[in-house]
């Protein structure tokens, strides 16, 4: 089990700079997810830290030590691909011992670790078998041994769920979890899938454009978003923005509609321009005052549901009701905000919207 | 501009359509193809048969006398198979050795040396896509200007000995003495299609995944290592491929080594093709029969490497385990 930082990583391919300057300690035993959208440098900061590739500037360290010029098999770590990268033509036996017998250890002592991994993962009785033979999730089970096997300081995983279908990536999220608990091993996991990240994380590192958004707990991010970007993309579904103006610190008021109260004081000067954010189980229905809308589909979950509204000014919101509603579409109906209500300044030319007092 | 062309086309073949109905189109679209292969193909082949089941030096097939196996038992007929000198038709066994010396270095190195260069072909490396290409170029010269090419490198006042002579040493005979010219013959044929190997194994290992490799580099695999138990495995459909075509191809050498050596010194370049040819069409009489029969045997050892070839892909496919 060790522990990683990495200070002042940069990576440039030719004259892109993909990843801008990013900061970051891992403490040992430590789950953290690097969560982001597509391009934004996941795979390429998990391949710095692997040794897979090498940075243009700033270090990596494992345990203190600055590993920038270990190649990735001194490094302590393991990796699980996307793509699974199992051998093809060896057993899984063999994908499992290859690795090991680069080492030179004893036979014994690799028969006790393939052992040891296969029963942990449930792959026993498939170690005689070819990867073709296997199914997408027993597949992936493979690869975690293989990397169990190793007995790495932290493992890597790069988005490893998704190729599985939704049924059996909630299962291997399930049994990632209980393998970390079990391992008390640090971990860095890759996704672009926020469930994952909510579900797994020790601590979510929000990645955009190669910069680390915010970092934090799962709940710390869900109820403290530090701007507008990790507010959308963290939580399903996500959160509803509005274009809104303060009035005074209390209330706030959406185009002409009538002002909204705000659950608690905002620091907003008066007349100031803000984008509004609610998180949809943030959002109730109230008789009088509230943004007049129509409701237009509403999903029936059984222990909730989800009302889709379109305000009298077009735009849409999402409400997320415990247990079952009545309502249905074409229903005008009126929405005041129940829970928190974060506001984001609208200021130009601030690539990340700060989140001014999340209340 | 394209659906032009479509509209061009659909007319004829609806007509052929409402002619012959849709159920019989997929023959009329091999139809053409099937003809081809017939006259060009087939019909030889049948032909070939016939002559070697017949005598005589006449060429018409009609005129021909049937003589059963006489043929094959003429060609076969030694006193010991390994000794040219006491078989009757000594110079076709004389070819066949000639041949099966050739065969036996030519497609090792062939193998050995386009597998070296697709392994260099595909690291990363400045001007790879020229290299490529001048490893390729050989493939689409016509054979005869591949040997005008060399000969002009070897000949007794060629490049080469200029070169020799140059640097101080004597006029070696590369094509004039029989150790050295059975040698250029190896290398002119390798260099000649060595391209079209290479590319084959260029996109076998292309195929295998880069993940591996990072796999294999997590788990810190020397490099040996990784080309012996993940390169060369993975390559095995590749290679068998490359093996069997050069092996095929190897039997069949005949026209940049006829132009390059004439078979000679003596007979010491003289392969089976060439003995075939020359028996058939250039020597004064035209044993045709004799020529019909090597040609058969040889299509017979052919046809139990493409067997082989046949039987060691599916094995390979089964063993990759896809
Ligand atoms: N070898 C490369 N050469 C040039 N650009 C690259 C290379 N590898 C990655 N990039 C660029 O770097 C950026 C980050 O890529 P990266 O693969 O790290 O994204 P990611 O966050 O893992 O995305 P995804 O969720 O799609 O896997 C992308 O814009 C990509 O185009
Ligand atoms: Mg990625």
């Amino acid at each position: 089990m060790s522990s990683l930082a990495l200070r002042g990583i940069v990576r440039e391919f030719g004259h892109l700079r993909v990843i801008h300057g990013v900061d970051l300690d891992v403490a040992e035993g430590e789950f953290v997810v690097f969560v982001g959208p597509s391009g934004c440098g996941k795979s390429t900061l998990l391949r710095i830290i692997a040794g897979l590739d090498q940075p243009n500037g700033g270090d990596v360290l494992i345990d203190g030590i600055r590993v920038n010029d270990r190649r990735a098999a001194e490094r302590g770590l393991a990796m699980v691909f996307q793509s699974y990268a199992l051998y093809p033509h060896m057993t899984v036996r063999q994908n499992l011992a290859f690795g090991l017998e680069n080492q030179r250890l004893a036979k014994a002592e690799i028969d006790r670790r393939i052992a040891e991994a296969a029963r942990m993962l449930q792959i026993e009785h498939l170690l005689a078998r070819k990867p073709g033979q296997l199914s997408g999730g027993q597949r992936q089970r493979v690869a975690i041994g293989r990397t169990v096997t190793r007995e790495p300081g932290i493992f890597l995983f790069d988005e490893p769920l998704s190729n599985l279908d939704a049924e059996l990536r909630v299962q291997m999220r399930v049994e990632l979890s209980a393998l970390h608990k079990r391992l008390k091993a640090t971990m860095i996991y890759v996704t672009h899938d926020q469930t994952e990240a909510m579900t797994m994380a020790d601590r979510i590192v929000v990645l955009r454009g190669g910069r680390v958004e915010q970092a934090g707990s799962p709940l710390h991010l869900y109820n403290h978003p530090a701007n507008r970007f990790v507010a959308g993309f963290i939580g399903s579904p996500r959160m509803n923005f509005l274009e809104a103006v303060a009035q005074g610190g209390s209330t706030i008021r959406v185009d002409d509609m009538p002002p909204v109260p705000l659950p608690a004081a905002a620091e907003t000067s008066d007349g100031e321009a803000v984008t509004l954010g609610v998180r949809p189980e943030h959002l109730g229905f109230v008789a009088e005052d509230g943004l007049p809308g129509t409701v237009d589909i509403v999903e029936h979950m059984g222990g909730e549901s989800y009302v889709y509204v379109t305000l009298a000014n077009g735009a849409r919101l999402t409400l997320r009701n415990p247990g079952q509603t009545a309502l249905h579409s074409g229903e005008p109906v009126r929405i005041g905000i129940s829970g928190a209500a974060h506001l984001f300044s609208r200021a130009e030319g601030e690539p990340a919207i700060a989140a001014r007092r999340p209340a | 501009m394209i659906t032009t062309l479509a509209r061009l086309i659909d007319a004829p073949f609806d007509a052929l359509q409402r002619r012959f109905g849709a159920a019989r189109m997929p023959y009329v679209f091999v139809a053409p193809n099937l003809l081809v292969f017939g006259i060009f193909v087939a019909a030889p082949m049948i032909l070939n048969v016939w002559y070697a089941i017949t005598g005589g030096t006449q060429f018409m097939p009609a005129d021909r006398p049937y003589v059963g196996a006489s043929n094959f038992a003429e060609l076969l007929d030694c006193t010991n198979h390994f000794i040219p000198a006491t078989c009757k038709q000594d110079r076709f066994w004389r070819a066949v050795a000639n041949t099966s010396w050739f065969v036996a270095f030519q497609v090792i190195g062939l193998v050995a040396i386009s597998l070296l260069t697709a392994l260099i072909l595909n690291r990363r490396m400045p001007w790879r896509g020229f290299f490529r290409a001048v490893f390729f170029y050989p493939v689409l010269l016509s054979p005869v200007v591949v040997a005008l090419i060399w000969k002009w490198i070897l000949q007794p006042d060629g490049v080469l000995n200029a070169i020799v002579v140059g640097s101080g040493g004597a006029r070696v005979p590369f094509l004039l003495d029989p150790g050295w010219a059975f040698s250029w013959t190896i290398v002119v044929s390798i260099w000649a299609h060595m391209g079209f190997y290479t590319l084959i194994l260029l996109a076998g290992l292309q195929a295998i995944p880069a993940d591996l490799y990072e796999a294999a580099e997590m788990d810190g695999t020397p490099h040996v290592r990784v080309f012996w138990r993940i390169t060369l495995p993975l390559l095995m459909p590749n290679m068998l491929v490359v093996l069997v075509l050069a092996l095929i191809r190897a039997v069949q050498s005949f026209d940049e080594i006829f132009v390059l050596t004439g078979g000679g010194p003596g007979t010491a370049t003289q392969y089976i093709v060439q003995y075939i040819y020359e028996t058939a069409f250039a020597n004064q009489t035209h044993i045709l029969g004799l020529a019909a029969t090597a040609s058969m045997l040889v299509g017979g050892v052919l046809l139990v490497l493409t067997l082989l070839q046949l039987a060691a892909s599916a094995r390979a496919r089964g063993e990759a385990g896809r």
